[in-house]
């Protein structure tokens, strides 16, 4: 532990004279290198700190947040947060905090992304635009590393703590009117291969070059994991049970019901030793195997410590995504339908109707056109409205599970009757 | 010496062709209240500097919360560092920055009654009787009321010589119930963005006299019918709508990085390309869209960008034809203009500028026009007020967009509630179907706090504005 935050958290556990608080300590040290067109346009470096303090009289909080940890700073904090709370009015669902726990200890720092060098992000910088450069392209995109750690301590004894590493590297590559886009994001800089990700930029690429326009429609598509991501991410969040138990949700009285398609299971885990898996969550409780959706039924959702009080359930945060995967491959999927649609990303999905779990969105950096098991040529980007959990119905394959954003691994999926409603000029 | 030269002089000791430090303390108050529980009760104060150095063509910036001169050395030898380091991947001879002169100047958003005056629980009486206002009503399940409170002070100083003391402040109240009835569940939010103002706005918004209307609304629109099928219709959008659909449909696309390409990796490029300016129809001749960053109660109005480039007022789109774009200093050279608009803007002290939104509105029509006048020439449309589902191409041209309340118009008059409708164009279709917009009586700002771009992720604020206005045959519809 830093002298700084040690010496923080003693000043804050001797001036404190709250009934109970909870100091929260989030640290990041942050390179990012920022390229458009060819070109470095940001090149940002720094640390970050912020300590947030909740404290509580009897059921009334108050809150504050510096990241300044001087004797002074640390004095005005503990006094702003002692005075919201005694004239505040009492909250209801307040949950006192806890006290010590027990938890896991997966590994999420990794030397490599700690030890990577500016210089060294420069030069994938400087051989991405080099291989733009060759094919007479023009790319963008940002590499990043993060060194994160996060601490919860209670007055009741709870103390968390925990580091994670994250590498980033992404390139949006455009030539002629073809764009498409590869991204790489993991906790471990010794599994980058930048020669993969230019090879399968370079791929995607091809595959655009003749472009014919397309009518929306429902078709089977096949949803690649780094478009699939952003489906399941905002179904998850949507995976509230106190949510689902107050109407606002298609997950309304769904419990322990086969709600989804029977080849759709979801969990968190701390095993995959791919994903970055925190060895707690909100309020420091430790993060735990917790199996979402089993087969196609609704397990348990994620719940927190007030609510689950409230219906005798146990309380959980969705703290990664891992979606089991089937191994079939992209060109067995093809051969699975007559036609359909590749879809390599989607962009901008926003919620259209809460309760029944509808959302809009658009596909974007490439959309390939099969028949009869083949590619045949690129589409113009559509948008559709679509139900994700109603999509995981019409699952009819799926391939092997593959890390994405670090903290998910999801497979490909091969889905029939995708509803796409408008198309757009490009 | 203070801290602004100390910098100053660093970064030109080192070498720095331009370099400006910014000095930033953000001030926040946050309460959250959802069903009379107070989830959220905070005070939040982020302090630090960032510092850029431009350096043979190319940036560098680098940022700290250490308030002492090793530290303050350290940063700017960073900047510097890693300028040096981004030449390795520079094209050609880099960028170029617009000429500017320096300023010494200082800027207030004017408030009356500060809002971090006014004791926490004061504000949380009256939110609690509001809340217990709408949760009272039967069917009503959820009651929220979020308030944000923000204030930045800035201290901004360049190798031009320019020395700035900016503080801006203002203020977003967010009201929303939630109705649940036979299956189904709707929200209702009374939303009039944020505004660069005291707390003298929430006393004039009246919102305990508001709370019924709002449940009422909630209600209403439970066990309001659909629109069914899909078809071209004519839309009456209101201010507190209009303004998302211009921020995502004219503000985006405008903004010069996004033209240029800088954005192509993550919030994506524009079509309205420079070949386009001063001849290219992106809307109605009854269209005119103003940049202004003097905007009174603007969110972006502050004096200055953070390019320490003065806020101004300008044609975005002129008589329907796009006129200019929102720049920056890097970014106007690339497309031989001589000067920066004025539009770069950080988030916290340690965000690098980039180039953003500025404050932007529709003119109101010229002729006298109330919104009743509207409707009555409208045989058979939609009124829609409030914002809701949004989503758009990343060129900006394809669009979706919902609403928050719906009604629908049969010669007329508004005949009956509406729920779930939405409504799809592109660009330049839409604007070019906007035929009447209501006086100026009738303009009414709308004030975005959370615009979220570039990576890492920023989110900016500014105002739009409008009064309402009317668009022809556009695919209106009800949802899948």
């Amino acid at each position: 532990m830093s002298k700084n935050i040690e010496k923080a958290l003693r000043y804050i556990e001797k001036n404190c004279k709250a009934d109970d608080y909870s100091i929260s300590i989030w640290t990041k040290d942050s390179h990012e290198t920022r390229f458009a067109q060819n070109t470095i346009t940001q090149h940002i470096a720094g640390d970050n700190l912020q300590l947030s303090l909740e404290v509580a009289y009897d059921n009334k909080t108050g809150k504050a947040r510096t990241n300044q940890l001087d004797e002074n700073s640390l004095k005005d904090l503990i006094a702003t947060a002692q005075n919201t709370a005694i004239s505040n009015q009492p909250d209801p669902e307040y949950m006192p905090t806890l006290g010590k726990q027990v938890y896991p200890k997966p590994v999420n720092l990794i030397e490599a992304t700690a030890k990577l060098e500016p210089a060294e992000m420069v030069e994938i910088v400087r051989k991405s635009i080099a291989h733009a450069e060759k094919q007479d392209a023009r790319v963008s995109g940002m590499t990043e590393k993060h060194i994160q750690r996060s601490i919860i301590a209670t007055k009741k004894g709870l103390y968390a703590d925990s580091s994670f590493s994250e590498f980033g590297h992404s390139m949006t590559m455009k030539k002629g009117e073809a764009e498409t886009k590869v991204s790489f994001n993991h906790k471990d800089y010794a599994k980058f291969k930048l020669k993969n990700e230019l090879d399968r930029l370079s791929s995607q690429m091809d595959s655009l070059v003749q472009q014919k326009p397309f009518e929306p429609q429902r078709i089977p598509v096949i949803i690649r994991p780094e478009a699939l991501i952003e489906l399941i991410s905002f179904m998850s969040w949507f995976m509230n049970r106190r949510q689902a138990d107050e109407g606002f949700t298609p997950f309304t009285d769904q419990l322990g019901k086969n709600f989804f398609g029977k080849k759709f299971s979801l969990m968190s885990t701390l095993k995959d030793k791919d994903l970055i898996a925190p060895p707690f969550v909100s309020d420091g409780l430790p993060s735990e195997e917790i199996t979402w959706v089993n087969k196609g039924k609704l397990l348990t959702m994620p719940t927190n410590r007030y609510w689950a009080q409230e219906k005798k359930a146990k309380p959980s945060q969705l703290y990664n995504i891992y979606v089991p995967g089937e191994g079939t491959t992209e060109a067995e999927m093809m051969k699975l339908v007559p036609k359909g649609l590749i879809i390599n990303r989607f962009w901008y999905i926003r919620v259209v109707d809460m309760k029944r779990g509808e959302l809009t969105g658009m596909t974007r950096d490439g959309v390939l056109y099969f028949e009869k098991g083949k590619i045949k040529h690129a589409v113009n980007n559509l948008r559709w409205n679509e139900i994700p959990h109603e999509v995981t119905r019409r699952i009819l394959a799926m391939g092997e599970s593959v890390g994405v954003e670090g903290y998910a691994k999801i497979p490909p999926m091969l889905i029939d009757a995708f509803n796409f409603v408008d198309k757009t000029s490009f | 010496m203070d801290y602004l030269d100390l910098a100053m002089n660093k970064a030109l000791s080192l070498g720095a062709d331009y370099a400006d430090i910014r000095i930033q303390k953000t001030t926040t108050q946050m309460i959250y209240l959802q069903n009379l529980s107070l989830k959220n009760t905070s005070s939040n104060v982020l302090h630090g500097y960032g510092i850029r150095v431009f350096k043979d063509g190319v940036w560098g910036f680098a940022h700290s919360n250490q308030f002492n001169e090793k530290s303050l050395a350290a940063t700017v030898t960073r900047a510097f560092e890693i300028a040096k380091l981004s030449a390795r991947a520079r094209k050609g001879a880099g960028l170029h920055l617009a000429p500017e002169r320096s300023y010494i100047a200082t800027y207030r958003t004017p408030v009356e009654i500060d809002p971090f005056d006014i004791p926490m629980n004061e504000k949380i009486e009256l939110m609690m009787e509001v809340n217990k206002t709408i949760k009272n009503y039967e069917g009503i399940r959820q009651a929220v009321f979020y308030i944000l409170m923000n204030k930045d002070e800035k201290l901004f100083a360049s190798t031009l010589g320019s020395k700035l003391d900016i503080t801006t402040q203002f203020i977003n109240p967010l009201i929303t119930a939630t109705a649940v009835l036979d299956g189904d569940s709707q929200s209702r939010t009374f939303d009039e963005g944020g505004r660069a103002v005291g707390w003298e706005w929430i006393e004039e918004l009246d919102l305990l006299g508001k709370a019924p209307q709002i449940a009422e609304e909630a209600l209403m629109k439970v066990k309001a019918g659909t629109l069914g099928e899909e078809k071209r219709r004519t839309l009456i959008l209101d201010p507190n709508h209009l303004g998302l659909t211009m921020h995502e449909s004219v503000g985006h696309p405008t903004e010069l990085d996004r033209v240029l390409g800088w954005e192509a990796d993550f919030a994506g490029i524009s079509f309205a390309t420079p070949e386009k300016l001063k001849n290219y129809r992106y809307g109605s001749e009854i269209v005119n869209f103003v940049g202004d960053n003097t905007l009174p109660q603007g969110l972006a109005t502050a004096g200055f960008d953070d390019d320490g480039v003065p806020g101004q007022k300008w044609h975005i789109i002129k008589d329907g034809i796009l006129n200019e774009y929102g720049s920056t200093r890097d970014t106007a050279m690339e497309i031989g203009l001589n000067h920066s608009r004025g539009c770069n803007r950080a988030t916290y002290y340690y965000d690098q500028p980039i180039n953003r939104i500025p404050n932007l509105y529709l003119l109101p029509g010229t002729k006298p026009l109330t919104p009743a006048e509207l409707i009555a020439d409208t045989e058979d449309g939609v009124y829609i007020q409030g914002r809701g589902s949004f989503s758009i191409d990343q060129h900006r041209v394809n669009f979706q967009f919902g609403g928050d309340l719906f009604w629908e118009i049969k010669n007329g008059k508004l005949s009956r509630p509406l729920k779930k409708v939405l409504y799809k164009s592109n660009n330049p279709e839409f604007w070019n179907s906007c035929d009447a917009i209501c006086d100026e009586r009738f303009w009414q700002p709308f004030g975005v706090v959370n615009c979220g771009k570039g990576q890492p992720s920023q989110t900016a604020r500014m105002t739009h504005g409008s009064a309402p206005a009317r668009f022809r045959n556009i695919r209106v519809g009800g949802s899948q």
